[in-house]
């Protein structure tokens, strides 16, 4: 049987909220690597007259893809959403899914709003004194990777969840993937202090192990949570197997059939 | 009391907080006309000092009360109860998106703020936290527009013979989304109508908040009218 058109499908909210998170994390990954070239991260040990370079070289990158992300990144709230979703399909408290929509919604601010407005300040006026330049260009690095608390406190709370829930939305495996994501934001920590090797915002661990950890880690959820769209009976009790593409089809004739 | 009446009370402090909110926007000196992105930092330092007193009253205020458009965000959350979804989905993201939506206007305020703090500072200082006051408080749209997608969403999955809001809400919703997206792009230019105070940034933004603010207010209002009335029907 073919799967009927989107809107007519029950699980159309899910759905779009799980395209738009697609939507959102490849806007991000294009904006931060390749637009505004603002990941990899300039180098914590930059003099003010590199920093000014540093603007200079991608001008217009920084004021057009952080443009993008002024317009669109609210459509972070969707994962958020849909991970929220998640924790309330689980035989835990609600105290969890809320405590965890929170956590993220309030964290979008100095999380991400912040580096936005900082790298088009410093790059919309490039007359400015290299001393204040660094000082913006400070201010834009170390509030995106210096906000820790969310995914610190946001992955244990969801790493609980997921280690205590009975319905089997998420595997146990990932509820560990969760402490490895928290971690990161432990050995990030230290990037406020150093300003050169490992530990400094571009570091091999404050940066490179970290980056790879979150990708892997959104790549799985994201799997996961497609995994968990497909199951969900909207029921209360265990979710069912992932079934065969056929099996699929039939569930959802039975759902709909009155 | 009915669950509606504390509504109502939300629902009416609105008209008094739309009041302050209009106080503080004229009491501001640098929004009518907007402050130009091309003065240069001396300038800058001279509004500051000619003007300490009127930038600290109208940004308290604002700092005070942008917060309140919350909880008129959650009456709209608990009407989106009422709307033909299968899952709470749409909810969340407004829910998620509802804080950060004033809470990037109440950052921009401690930015202008601290510039009138000590507004003899280095110019150079002034125009720095000039400058990311307006940045923030312009380009910081991104929870108003997914604010404004969400509900077109939410309202056009609506699918009932009485849909808790119009299907023109919707459509209303989608425009305004596209209203406050130009302002994004604030940064690239310090004259036109991207600039922080041009045509498309400042009039066509603010314009289209204050525009929305009444129009889902209207059918907010009828909306809670229709569940009083169920309610005092069932009683």
């Amino acid at each position: 049987m073919r799967r009927p058109a989107l809107l007519d499908d029950p699980k159309r909210e899910l759905w779009l909220a799980w395209y738009a998170t697609i939507a959102f994390y490849t806007l991000y990954t294009v904006v931060f690597f390749i637009i505004t070239r603002t990941q990899p991260p300039g180098k914590a040990w930059y003099t003010p007259t590199q920093v000014v370079g540093w603007f200079a070289s991608r001008h217009e990158g920084l004021l057009i893809g952080f443009g993008l992300i002024f317009i669109l990144g609210g459509l972070s709230a969707t994962s958020i959403s849909l991970i929220t979703y998640s924790i309330r399909r689980m035989s835990v408290s609600r105290v969890f899914a809320y405590s965890y929509l929170i956590i993220y919604a309030v964290s979008a601010v100095p999380g991400f709003l912040f580096i936005c407005v900082a790298m088009t300040v410093g790059a919309f006026r490039p007359g400015r004194d290299p001393e204040i330049l660094r000082w913006i260009y400070d201010l834009g690095f170390l509030s995106f990777s210096g906000t820790m608390g969310v995914f610190l406190i946001g992955s244990l709370i969801w790493m609980v969840a997921i280690l205590l829930d009975k319905n089997r939305v998420f595997p146990a495996w990932f509820g560990y993937l969760n402490l490895c994501n928290a971690l990161t934001e432990v050995v990030v920590a230290p990037s406020w202090i150093f300003h050169t090797g490992v530990f400094a915002w571009n570091g091999v661990i404050a940066w490179w192990i970290n980056v790879v950890v979150f990708g892997l880690y959104t790549g799985a959820f994201i799997f996961l949570l497609r995994n968990m769209i497909l199951r969900e009976d909207f029921g209360t009790g265990p979710l069912p197997d992932l079934l065969p593409p056929e099996g699929r089809g039939r569930m959802l004739a039975e759902f709909m059939s009155p | 009391m009915k669950r509606t009446g504390g509504e109502r009370i939300i629902f009416w402090a609105l008209p008094a907080v739309a009041v302050i909110w209009i106080v503080a926007f004229f009491l501001f000196p640098g929004f009518l006309p907007p402050m130009s992105p091309e003065w240069s930092a001396q300038r800058v330092a001279a509004f500051y000092a000619d003007h300490t007193s009127r930038i600290r009253y109208s940004m308290i205020l604002f700092n005070w009360f942008c917060v309140a458009l919350i909880p008129i965000l959650m009456l709209i959350v608990e009407r989106m109860r009422g709307m033909a979804h299968r899952t709470p989905i749409l909810r969340y993201c407004v829910i998620g998106v509802a804080g950060a939506a004033p809470i990037a206007f109440l950052t921009a305020t401690i930015f202008w703020l601290l510039a009138a703090f000590r507004p003899h500072r280095a110019p150079a200082l002034t125009q720095l936290y000039n400058d990311l006051g307006w940045i923030t408080f312009t380009c910081g749209v991104p929870f108003l527009v997914a604010l404004c997608l969400f509900l077109t969403v939410a309202i056009y999955l609506d699918g009932q013979a009485r849909p808790v809001f119009a299907q023109w809400v919707g459509h209303f919703n989608f425009m305004i989304a596209i209203a406050l997206m130009p302002a994004g792009f604030a940064g690239l230019t310090l004259s036109g109508p991207f600039a922080w105070n041009g045509f498309l940034s400042f009039w066509v933004k603010n314009l289209a908040i204050a525009v929305w603010l009444v129009v889902m207010a209207v059918v907010l209002g009828q909306s809670i009218g229709r569940d009083r009335l169920a309610e005092q029907i069932s009683a």
